[in-house]
């Protein structure tokens, strides 16, 4: 595992040229996908700031990209948004069950990143839970996506191989010191058309952020 | 682990509570953050192995006990309610010089008045001393609300409640209660426990009842050290394996016991009725009835209590007489009756029954011994109480019925009748 992870770093640790993330824009835009390239971390938060209605429920994903880049604490802490993730972490599991399920299912935002992104204008996504997936997908009113350009990959086979790969170990690490259990690739959504538009946003930052 | 544990935790810090169980202090603490739907990490001293180190670096001192962090590292020791709310950033003043409404209590019935007048666009402000939602939002799972065939918790609906109150624009006054109320220019100043004056045309008594004191010698030394008034929300997943003892017939008590089945050992449901069907709705009944871990003493009473500065036994007495049992007991919940929440009303000159419960309407005139009160040419409108432009609704009001929907409806027809009040004073 930890040979396979560290034979793809090089690789998959690499951030894409300029060249590479404007036509990478270009099909998530032909694709239904806004795009939006900033220069770092910094901008990715403002604008997910300006994105974010005050006042919505918001999903943050559970993502290393949104603790780097101090998103996830914006959603959390600002007191400007109903930060769901509390909501659901203060509510007894035992009796409010269906509620948790309803809540979790349907935000008025959900913010995210994925594993890899495409040339192609494709985004894979990997969940140990698959919970994070059904908002993605059509749950959510709104997804704003914040990815590291070092996530784009030729096409999808090379997004699997860097979920697999590159990914996961890490992901996988990190589980085990945060929650005390193993990570798994259980579940991967490839998203390569959305037909709604204006309802995913994908923000590309020329930095490399999360794994 | 389910996918709540994995992908539904803060990422980020949280507020860090640790302290003793025994510590009513802390227990207020996290009665408060539980009930205002804030998440904490809880940590009990008395569970911690030696030479365990503490988040940050905290060394625990037992006089600075409890000891609070607040999510941008900020230290309290001995931290205090009134401290952590502030803390948090929840504790705010008025906005205005004067609204149109001030409700008194953010229950069911306060909420739902305020829903009503700022969706009918009356600047409004609600004055709560705990959290949104009263004794209901302290249920577990209310299974006869209408329009919810799953139920719906009473945290999640005061949660939603509050939500859309404050979407229409009404302003919640948290961690402070009401102290007086006094008629002024305008119509009526509320002064809050904290010194706040809060000055309106009109204003609602919503402030519901509190549990009903259970007389057992030595309770006073053990409450929030095992013994609760109330299902205390917070302490179920302390409960957990645990001997829990709830007192009382009603549907808190019935639905404190199914809550606190799912994580205790065991749970006994002491009554004082001959039997449970007679004050408790059917569908509690069924469910405590096939939950294999609770039992139910009818024709009991708690008699005394055995601790040292935490709860370890109950002491039950059948009514009848003769027959005492000590049961050995974790937490203590007691869910029984309730006195009306009227601190600022009597002196303001409002009338009350002997109970202490609001009059209003009718009753203002037609109570016994109370002739002469009302000052207006008109009759009082059906939930005004003895001073024109001051209401009452839900539990604290004398005659309402005691149910959500009840004080609910009654929220909303005090708007109306509050409209009704304010033309009358725009005539004058």
């Amino acid at each position: 595992m930890t040979e396979t992870a560290g034979s793809g770093v090089s690789q998959f640790a690499e951030l894409a040229s300029d060249e590479r993330i404007a036509a990478t824009a270009e099909a998530l835009e032909r694709n239904g996908i806004r795009a939006l390239v900033v220069e770092n971390g910094e901008q990715a938060r403002s604008s997910v700031r300006s994105l974010l209605e005050d006042g919505a429920e918001v999903f943050n994903n559970t993502s290393r990209t949104l603790e780097q880049t101090g998103i996830a604490e914006d959603i959390e802490g600002s007191g400007r948004y109903r930060p769901l993730r509390l909501r659901l972490y203060q509510m007894d599991r035992e009796m409010q069950g269906h509620e948790m399920r309803m809540l979790s299912a349907a935000p008025d935002y959900v913010v995210g990143s994925v594993h890899a992104l495409t040339e192609e204008g494709s985004l894979l996504v990997a969940s140990a839970s698959g919970s994070q997936l059904g908002p993605l997908v059509s749950g959510a009113e709104h997804v704003i996506l914040v990815i590291g350009a070092q996530k784009i990959v030729p096409d999808i086979a090379t997004g699997l191989r860097r979920i697999y790969e590159y990914s996961f170990p890490l992901e996988d690490e990190r589980a085990r010191l945060a929650y005390g259990v193993p990570s798994g690739v259980n579940n991967v959504l490839i998203v390569n058309r959305v037909l709604t538009p204006g309802r995913v946003t994908a923000i590309v930052v020329r930095e490399r952020l999360g794994f | 682990m389910t996918m709540f544990d994995y992908d539904a935790r803060p990422v980020t810090p949280q507020l860090l509570l640790i302290g003793t169980r025994s510590s009513a202090g802390a227990y207020d603490i996290r009665d408060f953050l539980t009930r205002n739907g804030r998440p904490y990490e809880w940590v009990d001293v008395e569970d911690l192995e030696e030479g365990t180190r503490l988040p940050q670096g905290i060394e625990i001192e037992a006089r600075l006990l409890p000891i609070c962090v607040l999510p941008d590292g900020t230290k309290l020791a001995p931290a205090t309610l009134e401290q952590v709310a502030a803390g948090l950033g929840m504790v705010s003043a008025p906005s205005q010089a004067e609204y149109d409404l001030a409700i008194v209590g953010a229950g069911p019935a306060g909420l739902a008045s305020a829903v009503y007048a700022t969706s009918e666009g009356l600047s409004t402000v609600v004055v709560e001393a705990v959290a949104p939602g009263g004794q209901a939002g302290t249920t577990s799972m209310i299974e006869n609300y209408l329009g919810f065939p799953n139920g719906i918790s009473g945290n999640e609906l005061a949660t939603r409640a509050a939500t859309q109150a404050t979407h229409f624009g009404a302003e919640i006054l948290l961690a402070r209660r009401s102290v007086r109320v006094s008629p002024d220019r305008a119509g009526y100043t509320t002064e809050l426990s904290d010194g706040t004056l809060v000055s309106s045309r009109t204003l609602i008594f919503a402030s519901g009842v509190e549990w009903r004191r259970l007389e057992v010698p030595g309770i006073e030394d053990l409450l929030g050290a095992g013994v609760y008034y109330g299902a205390g929300p917070s302490e179920a997943l302390g409960c957990r394996g645990s001997h829990v003892v709830v007192v009382g017939g009603g549907n808190s008590a019935g639905q404190a016991a199914v809550r606190f089945s799912k994580y205790a050992q065991n749970v006994t449901l002491l009554v004082r009725g001959g039997q449970l069907s007679s004050s408790m709705s059917r569908y509690l009944v069924d469910q405590i009835s096939s939950a294999s871990n609770i039992e139910v003493r009818t024709g009991s009473e708690v008699t005394g209590l055995d601790g040292d500065g935490e709860l370890c036994g109950v002491v039950v007495s059948s009514r009848e007489g003769g027959v005492k049992d000590l049961l050995p007991a974790d937490s203590l919940f007691i869910c029984i009756g309730g006195t009306p929440r009227t601190e600022g009303a009597s002196n303001a000159g409002l009338q009350t029954d002997d109970g202490g419960y609001l009059l209003t309407g009718d009753d203002v005139l037609t109570h016994a011994g109370r002739p002469g009160a009302w000052p207006l040419e008109r009759q009082p409108l059906p939930l005004e109480t003895n001073l024109p432009g001051v209401f009452a609704a839900g539990d604290v009001r004398h005659g309402s019925i005691k149910r959500c929907a009840a004080a609910i409806g009654e929220g909303a027809m005090a708007v109306a009748l509050v409209h009704h009040r304010l033309a009358e004073d725009a005539d004058d």
